[in-house]
């Protein structure tokens, strides 16, 4: 399984499609059976009305019995939303290997768009931003959208810089309905910014996650002498030395990362860090073991 | 310490290329791309800094690999005492075995005092041996060990070459190249006037090389031989065969000498002879009478002196039948077969007989029979002879045309194949006639003719020429002497007639060896003269006769050549004197006798002068003294010094350098690299 999650492996097939098909198939191979993936038409739980439920879901004999409305709900009807939220900014292009980070977004997304439309039957959508909404795809289960979600990943070209401020209220014009809103990004912003910008988006009831993507490069940097690094947002150009990048930037961006970790789980949120050299198998199971505590 | 080469310090100014790379010039990296500098402080003053520290020792590699290579070149070198240097000395004996050595007991005498040279040495001296005949030849490798000096001293034999003292110090310079110390050279040889090269300064000998010369004899010595023999190599007639000898005596008073023919090892007939002092007389036997085949003979003198190896002079002689002749003239031509015949007769020692036939009888005859034909002006043959000389010709027979005024109405020459294109009549011309203009004096048939320098040519036939070598032409150009070969064979056509009336060669000297020489040719019997000098080489197969096994038995009986060489050996060296028995390529059976070259028979030997002015010691005949002697004349004199060259060591540093340099470079760019 572990060969076809590799992402050096994955970067050399070129359908989206097949990737994220090989990923969620080698992936799922690998679990042991279980009750919770499936689909039946099996009672699951009854859950209190709340306003925008579909009456026709109402049990009605619970409701004579106790003058409460409750919904029925199957394990088939179980269904949740999954939108993610792809950070397509310039700095999301960089890699020091076969796999960039936008390309490991890619495949992440890809997966588990086809996770929850062909194994979990769940809603997916898809917003690609950068300092603007540069494509969003509304979460849905129709046929197609599968199809419409991985083009929409296809033509995700990293470019501009990253601004979560600015297109806020786009998602939360958006994400009106509850769901999983899962938001891949390299962050390189600072995490109270960060956490500020997203915290909005769980009052709607989303389980947000931050998939925190980065190179290794970025985490442990190897420069063998002085060198002048470009800033692929800004441009900005800055002679490194070997000894800071080696000590004190390492510090900072593990300083950096643990903060985001800490503040995203203080704002109740869960967050994620997947390196680009790594299998693709944890952000997978990280998306079922939130949809299975949702349900 | 000095520099032979110091100019090249000049190249020092190259030093500044590194310092300029590395210094001064400024450092320019490509900028790489990150994906946020949001973690980075800028440390520019820091990284120059380090840049520096870190390309030092690659700065100085270099600039030391610069330093050294522009020192190797300037060529240092420290003064030695020359004692310490004499270390590293090769003591070079060279013994001279040429002919002469055979005299009384000259070799035995040379291997002896090398000998003694050889224990005075000191122990961890390496030495060498080498022998001096046609070439200088070495007998031993550089080495301290007695026992193999020694045995390679008495491993040398006497031999029959010529000595040559020019080739000793040629040999000498070009093993001096090889041999990093100084040579101490001691040469031992009877310093025969004779081995000198024409010009004195061939022996000059390098610097690095000190002559010591060991002269086994020390006046001339009285010697008589048998200098030379002309005899013919095939004998048809043995009552005409004749032998001559020339007898020298060299230094000797004036003296009777009896010669004797010896066959086969028989004594077949002597001669007593007078020879004036010092000088030489001829001596001449009338008959050859030697059985059919292939004869050893010899001329021997009794001579009773130093060197007998030189009373003796080898030659083989082959006797055989006459060969036939076909001649073919015109019913009418009575003068062409009597004046070819005459010459014919006359010449070629009897080799061959001549059959004179009318061309209108000739249809019955075989060319095969015939050691070659002739067609003296001959027009048109009988079909069926004429088909098979064509025949003839292609498998190898040879056939001479003469074309006379007959030819010159016909259009078409038989069996040459030219178209005639015109017929001159020069007698009706001005002048009367015409003479031989260019000639090919390498062809056969005008070898040894006088160029026909004043033969008249009243008449010619004018050929088409083209596909024939042209050996002679007349002075107006027309080709006169054609040669063309038709399959294996060979066809010559001369453009004129065999009469006495188209021209007036058969009257002229120049005819007889003509005849001689074109039938030997178109035979294919010429067989050159049964002796030959040692040293000089045979030709065993032409360059066509490949993969075709040869046979050379020296005069020991032992069969000088390997097998592989006896498929490819072109030529074979003659090195001993004696008879060596030959099957050529070609599939020939021969004889050869082989002599020494009778100029080692002067035993005269070098002038004091000389041999002090070549062992470089100008003070007359102590050049020739003992070595100690000159030892302890070294030893007086103030101590010398010689350059011992360090380039050598420089350029060993430099190598080490340029690795070192490689590999520290290699390292920064690997890095570069990686990132």
């Amino acid at each position: 399984m572990q060969r076809f999650l590799d992402p050096a492996t994955l970067a050399r097939i070129s359908s989206l499609d097949l990737i994220a098909k090989t990923v969620v198939d080698g992936f799922v191979a690998g679990l042991h059976r279980s009750p919770d993936f499936g689909f039946s038409q099996e009672f699951a739980e009854y859950r209190a009305y709340s306003p925008g439920d579909d009456l026709r879901h109402v049990d009605w004999n619970v409701f004579a019995r106790t003058e409460r409305a409750y919904l029925k709900r199957y394990r088939g009807e179980t269904n949740s939303l999954l939108t993610v939220l792809l950070d397509a900014s310039s700095s999301m292009n960089y890699s020091s290997h076969s796999v960039s980070k936008i390309d490991y977004a890619r495949f992440v997304a890809a997966s588990l768009f086809y996770l929850a439309i062909q194994n979990q039957r769940d809603a997916a959508g898809l917003i690609v931003f950068d300092d603007e909404v540069r494509n969003y795809i509304r979460p849905s289960t129709r046929v197609g959208q599968l199809h419409r979600l991985l083009a929409g990943l296809e033509h995700a070209e990293p470019r501009a810089r990253t601004d979560f401020a600015k297109p806020l209220h786009h998602f939360q014009q958006f994400l009106r309905r509850r769901g999983v809103v899962l938001i891949l990004s390299d962050f390189f912003e600072p995490p109270e910014n960060i956490v500020r910008t997203i915290e909005p988006l769980r009052f709607h009831g989303n389980e947000v996650v931050l998939f925190h993507i980065l190179d290794p490069r970025e985490i442990e940097p190897q420069l063998g002498e002085p060198v002048i690094l470009v800033d692929s947002e800004t441009s900005q150009r800055m002679e490194v030395t070997p000894e800071y990048a080696h000590t004190e930037y390492r510090q900072k961006i593990a300083a950096h990362i643990e903060e985001l970790r800490n503040r995203v789980r203080g704002a109740g949120m869960d967050y994620f860090l997947l390196r680009t050299d790594r299998p693709l198998d944890s952000a997978l199971a990280e998306y079922l073991t939130i949809r299975q505590e949702r349900n | 310490m000095g520099f032979l080469a110091p100019w090249f310090f000049a190249g020092a100014a190259a030093l500044a290329v590194p310092l300029y790379l590395h210094l001064l010039r400024r450092h320019t990296s490509t900028p790489q791309p990150f994906s946020s500098l949001m973690f980075f402080e800028p440390h520019t003053q820091s990284s120059i800094r380090h840049r520096r520290l870190r390309y030092l020792l690659l700065l100085a590699l270099r600039l030391s690999l610069l330093a050294l290579l522009v020192l190797a070149f300037a060529d240092p070198f420290i003064n030695r005492p020359a004692a310490s240097v004499a270390t590293n000395k090769l003591l070079v004996l060279v013994i001279d075995n040429s002919f002469s050595m055979r005299a009384g007991s000259r070799l035995a005498d040379a291997k002896r005092e090398a000998l003694s040279v050889l224990a005075s040495r000191p122990p961890s001296e390496r030495a060498q041996i080498f022998a001096l005949g046609s070439g200088l030849e070495a007998m031993s490798q550089p080495t301290d060990d007695s026992r193999a000096l020694e045995a390679a001293l008495s491993a040398i034999r006497p031999s029959d070459a010529r000595g040559n003292f020019g080739e000793l110090s040629r040999g000498l310079r070009s093993f001096s190249n090889s041999v990093a110390g100084p040579i101490d050279l001691h040469f031992f040889s009877d310093m025969q006037k004779s081995d000198m090269p024409a010009n004195f300064a061939d022996l000059a000998l390098p610097e690095k090389i000190s002559l010591t010369l060991h002269p086994v004899v020390k006046s001339a010595v009285a010697n008589w031989a048998v200098e030379s023999v002309n005899a013919p190599g095939q004998v048809w007639n043995v009552k005409k065969a004749r032998v001559q000898a020339v007898i020298a005596g060299y230094g000797t008073p004036a003296a009777t000498r009896t010669a004797s023919l010896v066959v086969d090892g028989k004594t077949i007939a002597m001669q007593k002879v007078q020879i004036p002092a010092n000088g030489r007389a001829t001596v001449e036997f009338n008959s050859l009478n030697v059985p059919y085949g292939f004869s050893h003979c010899a001329v021997r003198i009794d001579s009773a002196d130093a060197l007998p190896a030189d009373d003796i002079s080898y030659f083989a002689v082959e006797r055989r039948d006459p060969q036939q002749v076909l001649f073919l003239h015109q019913a009418s031509d009575k003068r062409s077969p009597v004046y070819f015949g005459a010459a014919l007769g006359a010449s070629a020692e009897s080799a061959f007989t001549m059959e004179s036939v009318a061309a209108d009888q000739a249809a019955s005859l075989q060319p095969s029979k015939y050691a070659f034909v002739v067609l003296s002006d001959v027009p048109s043959l009988p079909s069926s002879f004429e088909n098979n000389l064509a025949r003839y010709v292609s498998s190898g027979g040879g056939v001479l045309i003469a074309a006379g005024t007959a030819i010159g109405h016909a259009s078409r020459i038989p069996l040459f194949g030219a178209n005639v294109l015109d017929a001159h009549y020069y007698a009706n011309g001005p002048g009367g006639y015409l003479t031989v203009g260019d000639v090919d004096p390498s062809h056969p048939s005008i070898a040894k003719a006088d160029r026909w320098s004043d033969v008249k040519f009243y008449y010619a036939v004018k050929v088409d020429d083209s596909g024939s070598q042209v050996a002679a032409r007349l002075t107006d150009g027309t080709p006169l002497l054609l040669d063309k070969k038709i399959g294996e064979g060979r066809v010559l056509l001369l453009a004129s007639g065999l009469d006495n009336l188209t021209n007036d060669f058969p009257l002229h000297p120049d005819f007889v060896p003509f005849v001689e020489q074109t039938a030997f040719y178109l035979s294919g019997s010429e067989r050159p003269g049964g002796s030959l000098l040692v040293g000089s080489h045979l030709q065993l197969r032409t360059a066509k006769e490949r993969a075709v096994s040869v046979e050379v038995v020296d005069p020991e009986g032992r069969r000088p050549l390997s097998l592989q060489q006896a498929t490819t050996a072109q030529t074979y060296q003659l090195n001993e004197a004696g008879f060596y028995e030959l099957r050529l390529a070609n599939g020939r059976q021969d004889v050869v006798g082989v002599n020494a070259d009778r100029r080692e028979s002067d035993l005269a030997v070098m002038s004091p002068d000389a041999l002090s002015l070549w062992a470089g010691k100008p003070n007359g005949p102590n050049a020739a003294a003992p070595s100690h002697t000159a030892a302890a004349a070294a030893a007086s004199a103030p101590e010398k010094f010689s350059p011992h060259p360090l380039w050598w060591y420089v350029m060993l540093l430099v190598l080490l350098t340029a690795v070192v340099e490689s590999w520290v470079a290699n390292l920064h760019l690997g890095v570069r690299r990686e990132e």
